[in-house]
């Protein structure tokens, strides 16, 4: 700074502050830090070593332990009984089909039966129901029934149903964990049994996005009443260690795109807390590439713990979300459908569905009367980081660029996003976009079994989606026909890999002689 | 346990795609018929059908306390007439600007169905279908007197010809709530799912 310049300022200061004497001068500072672990403010009761029949792990948050959906024939047969219009007959053969012993893998066969059953539990034949929640029985939830969570008093009110903080805050919500807290899959310890939470650690310090936050301030870095936070999506993946862990101190691009936000904070003890603002846009919890995004917090905060040589920290990020988006981006976790993920994790996220609307307690629609969003908080920690700004023109970049079958995945994810919610709105039953691998279509045209005694009824008679020849998707994104086989743009049949069925034949030829090669490749 | 079942997992979402080997019995014959049809969407917006007059009423007995009836003379099936008034306390509980309504079973001495239970350890619901039991009254082509007919007490539904039904009336009543629902009453009904849930379904008796 040029010493006129710098007169210029000091002249200024002393006009503003109307001659008093400053305090000491203040520096300015800046931390920087990469998230490190990103998961729901779910807080496990349980205990990880006692199971007791198909309950497990009872704890004061979930008294009968994780849900058990699906987790065993009776399970799901208490699932289909709901439908009224399915036969006993049908019930029976879905629970235990004929034959599966005979088959080379039953656990893979039954579960794509049961995938496609579960899909359709509509109040009539047809209707796909992770499509339709709201056309479906409701199957019941178990909830978290413990006081005790973590997350923020958002409403800055003491209702009877809100959580007390573990450091004793009262008024904390926190209604997500309150409608989901109890699944198995989220609810551990620690991520080795949380297996939906361990699957999303593993991407995220895989690169399929990275979060970073900066704090910047003028005063002291573990104490400043008038700081700044800076949380947003990184382009750089993260970098690890030799130990596996976070590797400290590394350079990560902010950028300043729709999953960032800029908040004022103040800091106490190394305590970072940010103003409530009405919206807080970050990188949003995903496992594939479809997930990702803006979490979109609304009435959104920030509270960082951080210890005090700055190395490290661990924090909450809450707010409310539209309960409608959870369902979406918590029902669909991977390509294979919101059915497959049920049978697997023992959900059921059409319970997921009513827990949400009926726990919702933020963001009132004035239309409908009705609470949009539910609270909602994620637990993180942090390593320390270099967080630089990046260039204008870094954009946050599209996986489809390694990957082509994400973009067409995404799309479909989207359009079935669309139809859902549109669906929840107008009560229509909507279909299933073509892309979404929903009741284990094309799958189980594909994969199942010739032998199993059975085959023609499971295929014939249990709903799913139809799409005409060349619309429908398989998993790598090809066109396929009705049947589920792979085929060109011309309808022929393809193979896995893509090569016609059939060698190609010759085609009748527009001469004034006679068609001789066409008729010879006929004749062969 | 729960490590097989997280690789349980892995092996099925990574290696779904490989083969399954083929058995060699023959299937057995479909047993039933093809697939149904997809779903259709559309942009016309449900609606039921309006009521004729007396076929829905709904008496105010106090604050928060409704008697309801659907009556009709054109007897369809229990569960059809049973929907529809559960659909109509669902909408008068919304156009009360309530979110919730409980129902107050109609129980006489001698009842013999078991009352149900809270269980805030078990599931929650926003409703539960079952639980909505409203009691009957009805008149048959052979006498003009009224018959009635109670899910508590324990005999099975409607002995008589259903054909000769002439006249009947459901009714239940309500308790209105405001607020976020006490999921763990097994007679707590969600107004706004019941009535997603219900409005394709039904339509006013005749």
């Amino acid at each position: 700074m040029a010493p006129k310049t710098r007169l210029m300022v000091c002249t200024v200061v002393v006009v503003l502050t109307g001659g008093t004497a400053l305090p000491v001068a203040a520096s300015s500072w800046t931390r920087g830090y990469v998230v490190g672990t990103y998961q729901y403010a779910f807080r496990y009761g349980g205990r990880p070593d006692f199971t007791r029949g198909a309950e497990i792990e009872p704890g004061v948050d979930c008294p009968h332990g994780s849900t058990t959906n699906f987790a065993n024939p009776d399970q799901t047969r208490i699932a289909l009984a709901r439908q009224k219009w399915r036969s006993k007959q049908e019930i029976d053969w879905i629970v235990a089909p004929p034959g599966l012993d005979q088959v080379r893998d039953p656990g893979f066969t039954r579960l794509l039966i049961w995938d496609r059953a579960i899909s359709y539990r509509g109040y009539k034949p047809g209707i796909e129901t992770y499509v339709n929640p709201w056309a479906a029985d409701d199957p019941g939830q178990p909830e978290v029934t413990s006081r005790i969570a973590e997350g923020f008093n958002l409403d800055g009110k003491i209702n009877p149903t809100d959580f007390v903080s573990p450091d004793g805050e009262k008024g904390i919500d926190n209604a997500l964990y309150r409608a989901g807290g109890c699944y198995a899959s989220w609810r551990a310890r620690d991520l080795t049994n949380a297996f939906s939470a361990a699957l999303h650690q593993r991407y995220l310090e895989g690169g399929l996005y990275t979060m970073v936050i900066r704090i910047s301030g003028n005063q002291d870095p573990m104490n400043d009443s008038d700081a700044t936070m800076e949380i947003g999506y990184s382009p750089d993946k993260i970098v690890k260690d030799a130990r596996g862990g976070i590797a400290v101190d590394y350079s990560y691009r902010i950028l300043k795109s729709a999953q960032y936000t800029k908040l004022k904070a103040k800091i106490k003890n190394g305590v970072v807390e940010t103003e409530q603002v009405e919206h807080l846009h970050t990188p949003r919890i995903a496992r594939y590439y479809h997930q990702t995004g803006d979490t979109n917090l609304t009435k959104g905060k920030i509270r960082l713990n951080i210890v005090p040589n700055g190395l490290s920290g661990t924090g909450l990020i809450g707010g409310y979300r539209n309960w409608r988006d959870l369902y979406v981006e918590n029902s669909f976790p991977s390509p294979r459908g919101a059915g497959f993920a049920d049978i697997q994790l023992h959900e059921d996220h059409i319970a997921l569905y009513y827990a949400l609307r009926r726990k919702a307690d933020g963001m009132l629609n004035p239309k409908t009367g009705q609470y949009d969003g539910i609270s909602t908080a994620y637990r993180i920690t942090l390593s320390s980081a270099y967080v630089v700004d990046a260039d204008k023109s870094v954009k946050i970049p599209l996986q489809s660029d390694f990957y082509p079958p994400e973009l067409w995945r995404r799309k479909a994810f989207e359009s079935l996003k669309a139809n859902i919610i549109k669906g929840i709105e107008a009560r229509i039953p909507q279909a299933v976009p073509p892309g979404i691998l929903e009741a284990g279509y094309p799958q189980l045209e594909q994969k199942f079994p010739v032998g199993l005694p059975g085959k023609d009824f499971f295929l014939k008679t249990l709903d799913r989606p139809h799409y005409p020849d060349g619309v429908g998707r398989d998993d790598d994104g090809n066109p396929i026909d009705d049947q589920g086989e792979r085929i060109d743009s011309r309808g022929d049949k393809l193979d896995e890999e893509g090569d016609p069925l059939k060698p190609p034949q010759a085609r009748q030829q527009v001469s004034n002689g006679a068609p001789a090669t066409a008729t010879m490749a006929q004749e062969q | 346990m729960k490590r097989s079942f997280a690789i349980g997992f892995i092996l099925a979402e990574f290696f779904a795609s490989a083969g399954i080997s083929i058995a060699a019995d023959a299937p057995p014959a479909a047993a039933a018929s093809g697939p149904a049809k997809l779903a259709q969407a559309s942009d016309n917006l449900p609606m039921v059908p309006p009521a004729k007059p007396g076929v829905f009423t709904a008496q105010k007995r106090d604050d928060s306390r409704f008697h309801l009836v659907v009556a009709g003379h054109k007897f369809t099936t229990r569960s059809d007439i049973e929907k529809y008034l559960a659909y109509r306390a669902a909408e008068l509980t919304m156009e009360q600007k309530a979110s919730w309504f409980t129902l107050a079973e109609s129980r006489a001495n001698g009842d013999t169905a078991p009352m149900p239970k809270r269980d805030p350890a078990g599931l929650r619901y926003s409703f539960r279908m079952d639980y909505f039991r409203p009691v009957w009254r009805y008149k048959t082509s052979s006498s003009s007197a009224w018959k009635t007919w109670s899910p508590f007490a324990g005999a099975a539904f409607i002995s008589d010809d259903a054909k000769s039904i002439t006249d009947f009336e459901v009714s239940a009543d309500i308790v209105l709530h405001k607020g976020q629902m006490d999921d763990a009453d097994p007679l707590a009904f969600e107004a706004g799912a019941v009535s997603d849930l219900l409005i394709n379904q039904v339509s006013p008796p005749e």
